[in-house]
C-alpha cells in the first residue's frame, strides 16, 4: 500500500461554519509533506480528523483505517505532536518512558534513553522542571523512538528559540526519517522547513488550493528579477506578484515554459513562503 | 505491554499525594493526638495530683473488665474507620471530578491520545482507580495507622508499668474491625456508583467548570421536581430528588450506615450501637436493596456517556 493517507470529499462543519470543504488528498509513503495555511484555514481541523480526534464527513482513511472509529488501533502505527500538546507536568521522565513502553507496542525505551543522553534531561526530572525547549526535546525523543509509519507534527516548535528549532529538524531528518516513513508538518515558520519538504499542500478557508511536490513547483513557478526595460513585457505575462527591490522588479510567474520566463531576466526558484503569500493573494483577488 | 495496569499506575503516580499521603497523615494525626493527650494528662496529674492519679489509674487497669476494653477498642477502630471512609469519599469526589478534565485543561490530553489507548480504557481506568485501587490503599493505610497507634499506646503503657499485651493487644479484634472497614469500602463503592458515574460524566462533558455542573445540575433538577409537585400537584412536602441525593450521599460518605433502610432516619452512624460483626452483616444485607440496582444502571449510562463525550473532547 503506497497511499498512507487518502481523503475523498472530506467535509467538516462546526455549526454553520464549514471548516473543511471537499478536501481531496493522497499522501504517499516516504514523503515529507508541509501542510501550510493561514490561521483558521482548517489545518488543525484536518489534522484532528486524520488523527481520529474528531469526526468528519466523507471518506478518510489513514493506513486503511478509519481514524475516528479506530483511533487506538491507528495510534499503534502513527504518532503525533500537536501544537498545543504538552507533556503532563507532574510526570517524571522515567515514568513517562515506562508508561509509553507499557502502552505502545512499537516503542523502544532504549532508543529513547539513547536520544536523551544527548540532552541535559535526566531520568528523575519531572516535566515541570524542564524548560520549554527540553520538554520539546523529550517529546521528540519519545516520538522518534516509536517505529511509526506516519508522524504528524502540528507546530512542533512553537515557542522554541531558533537553536532548538534548528536542532529539532536536524534530529528529525538525520535520526528519524527514512524512505519507509512519512511525515506531515504544519508550521508558520515555513522557511525553516522548506528545504526538508518533498511536497507542499496549501490550505485556505477549508479548501486545498495547492497540492504539489517540490519538483513540480520548481518547474511551474519562477521568480524573476526583471529590469526596467523588460517591465512592460513582463507585465504582459501577468505575474502573480510583484515587488520592487533596488530598482528591479521581482515577479512571480506561474508558467509552463521556463525559456519564455528566462528571456525576462534572472530566474530563481521561489521560496515556499513567497509562493504561499502569492497564492493566498491570488485567491483574494479572484 | 500491559495497558490497563499502566493506566492504573499512571493514576497512582499523578495522585500519590492524595491517595497515599492522606491516609498516612491521618494515621500520624491519630498517634500525635494520643501523645498530646497523654502529655496533657501527665502534666495535669503532675501539677495537681503529684503524679498519683496515673499511678492509681495504672494499678486499677488490671482489674478492668476485658469486654469493656474490647468494646472500647472496637468503637475506636470503627470510629476512625468511619472517618477514613468519609475522607476517602471526599478524595474520590475531587479525583473523579478532575479525572477527565484536568488533562484537557493543561493540554496533555493530546499526548495521552497520541498513544494507542482507547477512550474506553482511559475512562474505565479512572473508574477502577476510584472503586478498587484507592479503597485498597486506604484500607492498608488504616491498618498501618491503627498498628502505629497501638504501638504508641503500648509504649505509654510500658512507661507506666502496665503490660500492653494483656491490656491492649489481646483485646484487639483486628479481623472484624478491619474487615468491617473493607466491607464498608465495598458498600461505599456500591452505593456511590451513581455519584461516581455522574462525576465522570461531568468531568468529561464540562468545558470550564466541572464542579458547578456536577453539583448544581442535580440541585436544579431537585428544585424543578419539588416545584413541579408543589405547584401542579400541591404536594409541598414531596422532596423526592433531594431525598434520594441526600440518602445516597449519606450512604456514600458513611457506608457503615448503608445496611439500614432507605430513609433519612437511619443514616446516622453510632459505633456504640453495633459490633463490627453485626455491622458487616448489615452492610452486606444492604447490598441486596433494589435501589442499588437503579444506581448501577444510572452509573452505567453515565459512564457510557462519559466515554462517548471523551472521544470528541480534546481541549477545553
Amino acid at each position: 500500500m503506497s497511499h498512507i493517507l487518502t481523503a475523498q470529499n472530506v467535509n467538516k462543519k462546526y455549526g454553520k461554519f464549514q471548516a473543511l470543504k471537499d478536501v481531496n488528498i493522497n499522501i504517499n509513503k516516504g514523503k515529507i509533506v508541509g501542510l501550510i495555511g493561514p490561521n483558521g484555514a482548517g489545518k488543525t481541523t484536518l489534522l484532528k480528523s486524520v488523527l481520529g480526534l474528531d469526526s468528519c464527513e466523507g471518506e478518510l482513511k489513514v493506513l486503511g483505517i478509519d481514524p475516528f472509529k479506530r483511533r487506538a488501533d491507528l495510534m499503534k502505527e502513527i504518532c503525533f505532536i500537536a501544537d498545543v500538546a504538552v507533556l503532563p507536568k507532574w510526570v517524571k521522565v522515567e515514568q513517562l518512558l515506562h508508561f509509553t513502553k507499557q502502552t505502545h507496542p512499537n516503542f523502544s525505551i532504549s532508543q529513547a534513553k539513547h536520544f536523551l543522553t544527548k540532552t541535559k534531561i535526566k531520568m528523575d526530572h519531572k516535566v515541570k522542571e524542564l524548560s520549554k525547549g527540553m520538554t520539546a526535546q523529550l517529546h521528540l525523543a519519545i516520538v522518534m523512538s516509536i517505529d511509526a509509519k506516519l508522524l504528524v507534527l502540528d507546530e512542533p516548535t512553537l515557542g522554541l528559540d531558533i537553536l532548538f528549532r534548528k536542532q529539532f529538524y536536524d534530529n528529525l531528518l538525520n535520526d528519524y526519517f527514512d524512505n519507509e516513513r512519512t511525515i506531515i508538518i504544519t508550521t508558520h515558520q515555513v522557511e525553516e522547513i522548506e528545504h526538508i519538504l518533498t511536497d507542499v499542500v496549501f490550505i485556505r478557508e477549508g479548501e486545498i488550493v495547492l497540492d504539489a511536490n517540490m519538483d513540480e513547483l520548481t518547474n511551474s513557478y519562477f521568480e524573476v528579477m526583471v529590469n526596467q526595460e523588460n517591465y512592460e513585457e513582463a507585465m504582459a505575462h501577468k505575474p502573480l506578484t510583484m515587488r520592487k527591490v533596488f530598482g528591479k522588479y521581482i515577479m512571480l510567474f506561474n508558467s509552463t515554459s521556463r525559456d519564455l520566463i528566462e528571456s525576462l531576466g534572472e530566474v530563481q526558484r521561489p521560496s515556499v513562503s513567497d509562493l504561499f503569500v502569492a497564492l493566498m493573494q491570488e485567491e483574494d483577488q479572484a | 505491554m500491559n495497558t490497563f495496569k499502566a493506566l492504573l499506575q499512571r493514576e497512582y503516580w499523578e495522585h500519590r499525594g492524595a491517595f497515599l499521603k492522606t491516609p498516612l497523615i491521618m494515621g500520624s494525626l491519630m498517634s500525635i493526638f494520643l501523645i498530646l493527650f497523654y502529655l496533657t494528662v501527665e502534666q495535669f496529674d503532675l501539677r495537681v495530683g503529684g503524679g498519683q492519679y496515673i499511678e492509681l489509674g495504672s494499678a486499677t487497669m488490671d482489674e478492668l473488665d476485658t469486654s469493656g476494653i474490647q468494646s472500647a477498642i472496637d468503637i475506636f477502630m470503627l470510629f476512625t474507620g468511619s472517618i477514613f471512609h468519609f475522607v476517602l469519599f471526599i478524595i474520590l469526589f475531587f479525583f473523579l471530578l478532575g479525572s477527565l478534565y484536568d488533562d484537557r485543561k493543561d493540554g496533555s490530553i493530546l499526548f495521552w491520545k497520541s498513544l494507542p489507548v482507547s477512550d474506553t480504557q482511559t475512562v474505565l481506568s479512572k473508574f477502577t482507580t476510584a472503586i478498587v485501587v484507592v479503597p485498597i490503599i486506604f484500607t492498608l493505610g488504616l491498618m498501618v495507622s491503627h498498628l502505629f497507634f497501638f504501638i504508641i499506646g503500648s509504649l505509654i503503657f510500658l512507661l507506666n508499668g502496665i503490660n500492653p499485651f494483656t491490656i491492649l493487644w489481646s483485646n484487639i479484634n483486628f479481623i472484624n474491625n478491619w474487615g468491617a472497614f473493607l466491607v464498608g469500602c465495598l458498600a461505599q463503592a456500591a452505593w456511590a456508583l451513581p455519584i461516581y458515574g455522574w462525576l465522570l460524566f461531568s468531568s468529561a462533558y464540562s468545558k470550564r467548570r466541572p464542579f458547578l455542573m456536577a453539583v448544581f445540575l442535580p440541585l436544579i433538577v431537585g428544585f424543578g421536581w419539588y416545584f413541579y409537585n408543589a405547584i401542579v400537584n400541591l404536594e409541598v412536602l414531596k422532596v423526592g430528588v433531594f431525598k434520594t441525593i441526600g440518602i445516597v450521599m449519606a450512604k456514600a460518605t458513611t457506608p457503615f450506615t448503608s445496611g439500614m433502610g432507605f430513609d433519612l432516619e437511619s443514616v446516622d452512624f453510632d459505633p456504640t450501637q453495633q459490633t463490627s460483626g453485626e455491622l458487616i452483616r448489615s452492610m452486606l444485607n444492604g447490598l441486596t436493596n433494589p435501589s442499588i440496582y437503579y444506581g448501577m444502571i444510572f452509573a452505567a449510562i453515565a459512564i457510557a456517556m462519559a466515554i462517548y463525550v471523551r472521544r470528541f473532547r480534546n481541549t477545553t
